[in-house]
Order: structure tokens, then sequence, then C-alpha cells
């Protein structure tokens, strides 16, 4: 997998995480139980850095796939794309596909193959 | 959710039952690679950046000696449960500063919301409020004790 691909997949980790922390139901359920979410700008501060690194196009990508989905970047498995379970043609499984990221036809995600 | 629920989440390879490490870092890193021997996780970089970033959010040493690591990731494919115990106890930087003998890791896939994990920290947040149940996590050095405690034999 190469570095940008890890870099976006850490990214969505913590856009996960952020998403969380930013909706009042859970947030909330989490002080309820005696978490403390006092470094939100940590986290915020860490995404802009982590987004830094990530080449623009791919980013900006990235970016308009996870207004819609929670999971924009995900790995295929049994020849589906798991974002919408479509099965993926097998030109997606050539020797160049496994290095490059690949969009889904079908949902538009992006699709790594582990 | 019922004791023989919570017990299920749990299973024998995912138990720590004397953990090394002794600070924060070291000891998600040990946590975190153990996953990675029993192959719960397709990586082990991304689990823990993930949990290195919740602790940055705010430390989930609750305090009483527990911790509670936790968040979704793109690396796990389905919800796992983890349970770690030092005896010598981890400066885990708790809320209320004392070292940290007892961890409930819980990780859940980016798939699913952030419900499926928060029902189980619910309910082990519950158990050890408990001043019997944590002293019996504190002392558990096997898997047939620790499912004693949450089957209620230690009352
Ligand atoms: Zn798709």
């Amino acid at each position: 997998m190469k570095d940008e691909h890890r870099l976006l997949i850490a990214l969505q980790d913590l856009d996960i995480m952020i998403k969380e922390v930013k909706d009042k139901a859970t947030s909330k359920e989490l002080e309820d139980l005696g978490f403390k979410l006092t470094g939100l700008s940590v986290l915020q501060e860490a995404r802009t850095k982590l987004a830094s690194a990530v080449p623009k196009t791919l980013l900006n990508r990235y970016e308009k796939l996870a207004e819609h989905y929670t999971v924009a970047i995900l790995p295929v498995s049994g020849s589906r794309c798991l974002g919408c379970f479509v099965k993926l043609p097998t030109s997606f499984f050539s020797s160049a596909s496994r290095v490059e990221l690949q969009t889904c036809e079908n949902c538009g995600r992006l699709l790594y193959i582990p | 959710m019922e004791a023989s629920k919570l017990i299920s989440f749990f299973e024998e390879d995912l138990c720590i039952f004397h953990l090394r490490s002794r600070k924060k870092i070291s000891a998600l890193t040990e946590i975190v690679h153990h996953l990675a021997l029993q192959k719960r996780i397709s990586d082990e970089r991304f689990i823990l950046d993930m949990l290195k970033n919740r602790e940055n959010l705010g430390s989930t040493g609750l305090g009483n000696g527990v911790a509670f690591p936790h968040g979704r990731s793109l690396a796990i494919k389905e919800l796992t449960v983890l349970f770690a115990r030092s005896a010598a106890g981890v400066d885990f930087e708790a809320l209320d500063g004392k070292p940290t003998h007892v961890f409930f890791l819980i990780l859940a896939p980016s798939d699913k919301g952030s419900e499926t994990y928060l029902a189980i920290l619910s309910e082990l947040i519950g158990l050890i409020q408990k001043p019997a149940k944590l002293k019996a996590l504190n002392e558990t050095v096997d898997f047939p004790s620790l499912v004693g405690i949450f089957e209620g034999k230690d009352d």
C-alpha cells in the first residue's frame, strides 16, 4: 500500500472520531459515563497536519466522498466493494490495480486491494 | 445487557493477565501487538494511531485503576473486546492520577456506529462501580476467574 493511501485511511479514522465528538448525543453519552472530551482542538490540529500530507487531488476526492459516506476509502474483500457490495470487474485485480487506489463504479468509493 | 451477554464479548485469547508495560504508549503498543498476534487487526499502526488520538481527546483512564481505550477503525473487522491487567500498574494519565491496573479495550469497525461500543462501555463502567467486582478484576489471573466475575460468583 502506498504511503498516501495509508495517510488517507488514518485520516478517515480520525474524521470518524471527530464526527463522534461533534455529535451531541454521542459526546453526551460518553461524558455521562465519565469521559472528559477536552481535546477536540488537539484532534483538529492532528487532522490538519495529516490532511496536508495527502496529495491535494486525492484529498479532494476523499473529502467529497466523506460528505456522503462514513467510510469513503476501504479494502476490497471477496471481489466486492464493501461499501455497496457490488461485484467488481476482473480488470480490478490486474497487477497495476494492486498498487493504485481505484474507484467503485457503482458508489464511487475509493478502493484498495489489501 | 445481561452478564452472560457481556461475557460473550470476551475471549481467552484476547486477555492479557500480566501486562508488562508501565507507561501509557507502551501499554497501548503491547495491547495492539497482542491483537495483531491473534490476527484480529489488519494493521497495528492504524489501531495504535487511532487509540493515541483518542487519548489526546481525553484520557480513557477513568480512575479507580481502570481504563477503557476505545474507538473505531478501518483496521478492525468486527467488534473486539480485550481485557488486560497489570498488577504493578500503568501510568495511564488517569483522571485521578492513580496507576491503572485494569484495561478494557473496545474496538469497533468504522462502518458501524458508536452505539456498538457505547453499550458495552456503559455495562463495563456499571460493573466496576461495585467494589467487590473491581477488587476481583484487579486480582484475576485467568479466564475462568474473569468469567466468574461477570457471572456474579464474586459477590
Ligand atoms: Zn461500491
